[in-house]
Parts: C-alpha cells; sequence; structure tokens
C-alpha cells in the first residue's frame, strides 16, 4: 500500500513539473549548439515576444482551473487593442486604458454567465461569443486598421524600465500577482475546488457560482490587458488582430501541466508554457521551418500535453 | 457458493451485507483480492461485466441500463444487430426473431416505442429479452422489484418460471423475503461480506431466515454508550409538512439538541432527498422548516450553514469530496474564511486544524498534504465528517455515513456520533441499514415513500422496524 502510494505521489510530481524539466533540458541543450541563446539579450527578446500571450493565458490558465474554456480572448484582444487605439481620440489614453479593461472584464462576465448559470458548455458559450466580438471589432474598426497618435502610450508596449522592456516587468508582475491570488485566497481555492467538484463545493456552502463566473471575469480581464500591450506594441490594430491567439494560450496553459479537467494548475506554469512554446517557434525559425509545418508541429505539441494529461486520468 | 442450471437462487443479506459487492466482483466490475470464480465448471476471468456478458452472464441492475432514446427492438438488439448480405441491419430477420422471442415467453411490448415512453416494469422486460437475445445463460437481477406495482410483479415471476424452463438460471437479489419464498429455489444469507448458509426453501421458515440475516454481527455487538447524553426539552430544529415530487411528500418531525434521531426506510423511501431539502440543496416545494422556533427559508446551503445546519451527504465522491485536493483543503472548504487574514489565507492555520481533526477522529493518512483521493473509503468518510465538525454545526445530518467502508470504521463512526450527542449537538443520523440504526438512535423515524410511516423509541427491535418498513412498502 504504501509503496503504492510513494509511486502515485512520484507520477504526481513528475506530471506536475515534467515541463519544468523538458524546459531546461531545452534551454541546455540550445545554448549549446547557439551560443548566444542565453546572452541577456535573448533571454529579454523571448521574454518580451511571449509577454502578450503570457498575459492573456494567465487569465486562461483560472479560467481552465474552474473546469471552463474560453475561446473567445483572441477576439477580445482585438476589440480591446482596437478600442484602446480608437478612443484615444476622446481622451487621454490612461482613460481609453481602464474603460478598456472594464470592457473585458464585462465581456468575461457575460461568458461566466452563459456557462454557470445558464449552462452552455463554456466553449460553445465562448464560441458565441467570438464570434459576437469579432464581429464588434469589424463594427468598430469599419475593417480598416487604426494607427497609434500618442507617442508616450507607445511606452507600454515599446519602452525600457531601466534595461528591461516594460511589457516583460508588467508580465512578471501580473504572473506574481495572480499567482498569489491563486494560492493564498480563497478564490484561488474555491477556484481550484469548484473545478475539481462543483456540487461538492456548492455543498459546502460557497457560493459557486459566483467563483465560477470570476474565473472567467480574470480571463476577459486579462485578455483586455494583453490588447493593450498589442496596441501599444505594434502601434496598429487590424481588425484580424489575436486570431489564433486563445489557442496558443490554451496551450500554454495545458503544457504548463494545468489539468483540462479542471481542479489544478499554477499560472507560474503556465508561463514556462508560454516561454517553451515561444522558444520553439524560435528555433523552428533559426532552423528555417516553414510556417506551415509549424502549425503542424504545434498541433502535435498540444494533443501530446493534453494527451497525456487525459490518459493518465484515464488510467486511474 | 453454487449455482445451479434451471435454478431461481436467492441472495438476501441485510443493507451493507455485501450483496451488491458480491455481484459486482463477479462480473468483474471490481477487482477480487482473492477467490476463484468458475462458470460452466470452467475457471472464468472477467475483467469486465462486458466479458461477463459475452460469456452469458447479464445483470440487471436496479436502475437501468437501457437507451431511452432507442425504441424496444433496438435496445434489445444492441451490440446483436443481424445484417444482411450487404451489411446492413436485417429489420425483418430482427422483428421476427423478436416475435418468436416474446411468444415464447408470453409477454408483448409495443417493439418500435422509444423505450423512454415504457413504464419501469416494461422496460425491465426489455432488459430481459435482451439478456435472452444474447444468449444469457445466467441472469442476476438486482431488487428487480424495487419499483414494480403488484401486477407487474406478478407478471415478472411468471416470466422468471418461464425462463427457468429455458434452462437460464437466476441469481435473484433482494431484502424483501415474501418475494424469495414465492420464487426461489434456494436462498443463500450473506452477512458481513460472508455466507452464512445456503438452504432450501422447503426447509426453512421465514424467522428462521430473518435470525440468520440479523444474526450475531459485528455491529450488532456494538452498544451504543448513552450516559451523559442531555436531550433538551426545547426542539432546535422542526419541519413542518416538507414536500417536494416525487420523493418527499409531507414530512414533519422535530429533533433537540443532544439526541440522535435515525431515520431509515429503503432506497428510494426519499431519505437522501428530505436531507437535501432540510439542508437547502434542493427547493422546497412545500412545507416549512423551522430552526429555534423560528421559521428559516434556505435558498442555498450557505443559509442552512449560517443557522447551523450542516449535512454530510450521501455519495462521498460525489458530493462531500473534491477527491484531487489535499485533505487540508478539503477539510477547510467550508470555513476558509475563518483562516483568512485580510483575505490571504494562513496555510499554517489550516494545517493546525487538520492535524487537530485527524488526531480527534483517527483519520489514517501520511499527511496534511495527502491528496483524499488515495483514503479508503473509511478515511475518507471522516474527512467529510470533519469538514463539518469544523463549522461547530448545532444540527449534523449524516447521511449514509457508513456506506461502502468496513466494520471497524463504522464502529467509529457510532462512536463520534454518540460524543457528537453527548456534546449537545442535534444528529439525525439517515441510513437504510436498520441494525446501525437501532445501535446508534435515541428515537427512529421509518419513513416509506417519502411519508413517516412509524416512530421508534431506543430498546426497538431490528425485526420490529423491519417489519414495519417491509409493511408499509406493500
Amino acid at each position: 500500500m504504501t509503496k503504492k502510494i510513494n509511486l502515485n505521489l512520484t507520477w504526481y510530481s513528475i506530471k506536475k513539473n515534467g515541463i519544468l524539466f523538458i524546459f531546461i533540458l531545452l534551454c541546455v541543450f540550445l545554448s549549446i549548439i547557439t551560443p548566444g541563446f542565453l546572452s541577456w539579450a535573448n533571454i529579454l527578446n523571448i521574454l518580451r515576444q511571449s509577454s502578450i500571450i503570457g498575459i492573456m493565458a494567465i487569465g486562461t490558465t483560472f479560467v481552465i482551473i474552474g473546469a471552463g474554456f474560453d475561446i473567445s480572448v483572441g477576439s477580445l484582444l482585438a476589440l480591446s487593442a482596437a478600442m484602446c487605439v480608437g478612443l484615444q481620440h476622446y481622451m487621454h489614453w490612461s482613460f481609453a486604458i481602464l474603460l478598456v479593461l472594464i470592457v473585458g472584464a464585462l465581456v468575461g462576465l457575460l461568458n461566466g454567465f452563459l456557462a454557470a448559470k445558464i449552462h452552455i458548455p463554456a466553449i460553445i458559450a465562448t464560441l458565441g461569443t467570438m464570434t459576437i466580438v469579432r464581429g464588434l471589432v469589424y463594427l468598430y474598426t469599419g475593417g480598416y486598421p487604426l494607427y497609434v497618435e500618442a507617442p508616450d502610450f507607445a511606452f507600454i508596449g515599446t519602452g525600457y524600465l531601466g534595461p528591461i522592456p516594460f511589457p516583460v516587468v508588467l508580465l512578471v508582475i501580473m504572473v506574481a500577482f495572480w499567482q498569489f491570488i491563486l494560492v493564498k485566497t480563497r478564490f484561488g481555492r474555491y477556484a481550484c475546488a469548484l473545478g475539481g467538484n462543483k456540487e461538492a463545493v456548492r455543498l459546502s456552502g460557497v457560493k459557486v457560482d459566483y467563483y465560477h463566473i470570476l474565473t472567467f471575469v480574470v480571463g476577459g480581464l486579462m485578455a483586455s490587458m494583453a490588447g493593450v500591450v498589442y496596441a501599444a506594441r505594434l502601434l496598429s490594430v487590424t481588425p484580424l488582430a489575436g486570431q489564433g491567439y486563445e489557442l496558443d494560450a490554451i496551450a500554454a496553459t495545458v503544457i504548463g501541466g494545468t489539468s483540462v479537467s479542471g481542479g489544478e494548475g499554477s499560472v507560474v506554469r503556465t508561463l514556462v508554457g508560454v516561454l517553451l512554446l515561444t522558444i520553439i517557434a524560435n528555433v523552428f525559425n533559426l532552423l528555417g521551418i516553414h510556417i506551415y509545418v509549424q502549425y503542424v508541429i504545434k498541433g502535435a505539441i498540444i494533443l501530446s500535453a493534453v494527451g497525456f494529461d487525459t490518459y493518465s486520468k484515464f488510467r486511474e | 457458493m453454487e449455482i445451479y442450471q434451471d435454478e431461481v437462487h436467492a441472495l438476501v443479506g441485510e443493507n451493507g451485507a455485501g450483496k451488491s459487492t458480491l455481484i459486482k466482483v463477479l462480473v468483474g466490475a471490481y477487482k477480487r483480492n482473492s477467490g476463484e470464480i468458475h462458470f460452466n465448471n470452467q475457471k472464468a476471468e472477467f475483467d469486465s461485466p462486458a466479458q461477463a456478458f459475452q460469456n452469458g452472464i447479464n445483470v440487471i441492475y436496479q436502475e437501468n441500463s437501457l437507451i431511452p432514446q432507442l425504441t424496444v427492438i433496438q435496445n434489445i438488439f444492441l451490440g446483436a444487430e443481424r445484417f444482411t448480405p450487404l451489411g446492413l441491419i436485417d429489420e425483418k430477420k430482427i422483428y421476427q426473431e423478436y416475435l418468436s422471442i416474446s411468444e415464447k415467453l408470453g409477454f408483448e411490448l409495443p417493439p418500435h416505442e422509444e423505450v423512454r415512453n415504457l413504464g419501469v416494469a416494461e422496460q425491465k422486460l426489455v432488459e430481459i429479452l435482451k439478456a435472452l437475445i444474447h444468449k444469457t445463460k445466467f441472469i442476476i437481477m438486482d431488487e428487480p422489484t424495487a419499483s414494480l406495482s403488484e401486477n407487474e410483479i406478478e407478471h415478472l415471476f411468471r416470466i422468471i418460471s418461464e425462463l427457468k424452463s429455458n434452462h437460464i438460471s437466476i441469481l435473484y437479489i433482494t431484502h424483501i423475503l415474501g418475494e424469495v419464498f414465492r420464487i426461489a429455489d434456494r436462498i443463500t444469507v450473506l452477512r458481513d461480506g460472508k455466507k452464512i448458509k445456503t438452504v432450501f426453501t422447503k426447509e426453512v421458515n421465514r424467522d428462521e431466515v430473518i435470525t440468520m440475516m440479523v444474526g450475531e454481527s459485528l455491529i450488532n455487538a456494538y452498544i451504543s454508550p448513552t450516559t451523559g447524553r442531555k436531550k433538551s426539552q426545547q426542539p432546535i430544529l422542526k419541519v413542518e409538512n416538507l414536500r417536494r415530487k416525487p420523493r418527499v411528500n409531507g414530512v414533519s418531525f422535530e429533533a433537540s439538541p443532544g439526541e440522535v434521531l435515525g431515520i431509515t426506510g429503503l432506497m428510494g423511501a426519499g431519505k437522501t432527498e428530505l436531507s437535501r431539502l432540510i439542508f437547502g440543496a434542493d427547493k422546497l416545494e412545500g412545507g416549512q422548516i423551522l430552526v429555534n422556533d423560528k421559521s428559516v427559508r434556505f435558498h442555498s446551503p450557505l443559509d442552512a450553514v449560517n443557522q447551523g445546519i450542516s449535512l454530510v451527504p450521501e455519495d462521498r465522491k460525489k458530493d462531500a469530496l473534491v477527491l484531487m485536493l489535499e485533505l487540508y483543503k478539503n477539510i477547510t472548504l467550508p470555513t476558509l474564511a475563518q483562516f483568512a487574514n485580510k483575505g490571504v489565507i494562513s496555510s499554517g492555520k489550516e494545517f493546525d486544524i487538520t492535524i487537530q481533526y485527524i488526531k480527534k477522529l483517527d483519520i489514517k493518512t501520511s499527511g496534511v498534504n495527502q491528496v483524499v483521493k488515495y483514503l479508503s473509503g473509511g478515511n475518507q468518510q471522516k474527512v467529510a465528517i470533519s469538514k463539518w465538525l469544523q463549522t461547530e454545526p448545532k444540527v449534523l445530518i449524516l447521511d449514509e455515513p457508513t456506506r461502502g467502508i468496513d466494520v471497524n470504521a463504522k464502529v467509529e463512526i457510532y462512536n463520534i456520533v454518540g460524543k457528537l450527542a453527548e456534546s449537545g449537538v442535534c444528529v439525525i443520523f439517515v441510513s437504510s441499514e436498520v441494525s446501525e440504526v437501532v445501535k446508534v438512535s435515541d428515537r427512529i423515524l421509518v419513513l416509506s415513500h417519502g411519508k413517516i410511516s412509524g416512530e421508534f423509541k431506543r430498546g426497538v427491535s431490528q425485526e420490529e422496524i423491519m417489519r414495519m418498513i417491509l409493511q408499509a412498502d406493500k
């Protein structure tokens, strides 16, 4: 019996931290074959490339931990970016950002309401809002790209704090903050618990629907924040912005070991998942692998990560 | 234990005697720890019910396993469809086979009706036909009459004797002795997971079988200490005419601090539904709940918790625990706010309280961080109880708290219940195991068809209650 438990624990820790091993191995390998890999400049570069998806994936992690799913975040990023640029004609960019974040949280609220209260399966509910929001992007932009005019707004996407790019600072702060929320607050605990067994948590006298919806609000909020960074980094927004980003965010979350059936996960490990995807993309570019082929490989990686999780659960 | 060909063999025993577990082991739904199974004089190794099914053993469970949207014929021939040479489903051939077999058994069902539109009894017949089409030689029926009317039971019995003359063996599981004496050739009595005796039905009478069922089991040897209990005169909980269709049809009772109120009855009598109503887990359709003589309305379990009412639900895995979370996270779930300072949870405090409960209830675990999934049933139950003790409930409802746990753990749970009552908690002990209800409770209510059909004081015998339950049921 004891032996079995130990075995289970080892299996558990491998499952939990396997991604970290792979990540470190890959880094060591890459630093050997490409001398510049571990240079300060390259590390910052990788972090900066990861910042937009990274910020978005924090929200995705909360949603998936709560046994939900949100595929509307790519569209929401586009809407947020477009509004953030467009609203600057009428107000200071800081107010525009505030307004955009509120819109993001509201879209999350709608997603959560549809999933928790109306009981539409989350993937279908957010498929609906994904389409609606993308429609709103076209309506808002009229189908044309928007350009950023306020130069100080660009700081958010391209500026530096000391030697470190601002998006990277923002990413690190957000990861630390939300990891803290996940581990140390009631919301975080309840999110995990209700993802594991919502009925048991309800029968524990917890307002489960409230917390369930809150996970989607975090998802929407972080997608909007990612949208703001996106606008400030590219200094222009096309109506097609953010397409497929939801898949990257979900992939990073799952590769980071968050269970697709909910109940367990970590924001920090999601960050590792994002970095891993960025590095792999970098390597592919260095090796000259065509972008079309990259899609195929990325899909295979996602399926492997999810399959590993679901199959090991099934075996139990 | 042996079952002959062409025999109707009854398996009887109280709830918790191990009947269901035995069947599940038999057909490979559970892994057996030791022992052998022989079928048709060959050693049989079934890894799954599907494999047992292919080998001619079929179980008809209480809950039926048909697909409601398919028609009678489609269900019967599911997995055994007949095909035309082109590989299409041969509807004609299927229909003819259906006619011949239903004629042989002497009953008729509407073949093209969807199963969801049939009555419960008819659905049972569909299952029997399905078993026959799949060349079953041995049918296990688990409480087949549980939801049937008098007429339907008659019909079922006729079919069972028909099956017998068609060389099919039947293992008939029930706790209704009247049925056993009508149809069974032999009876095997189980108690505490052991075979007590196999007898020929002709050679015994009813009382002898009851004695074998009740017997000197470990649980019966347990005597609940009642000293030190001071039942308060003022009831803390009163419920009046509670209703929720279809299972709760007007229940009224009161319960006082310091007493253990037992509620028993057959499966499906409405015990679980009643518990959930009092806890605010389901919506009340009628009646009212009074706590300390004040009428209260529960919109969610949270409201009940705030009034000092707690429920340890029947289904541990589904309703009581988050299996993939650690022990301490499960225990602090209802009271997490108490462990937070300005919104930040202190795990240290959580560990302290968890360690307290591990000691208090003697939970066998590798530590506060152990994932609950890997605990044994009895220890999981203790975690579920700890979780609620922590809220310091005034009324604690335990729904089937000893289901699926071993005898020693059961006795431990009884002791916990006794201590709680001593400390002034009102414990409502809901269980379909009459033997334990009799031992643990100060007062016992019998529930049948969603109504209270009898009330007893401590000291009542198990037989008396069983008689009352069976009477009310028929």
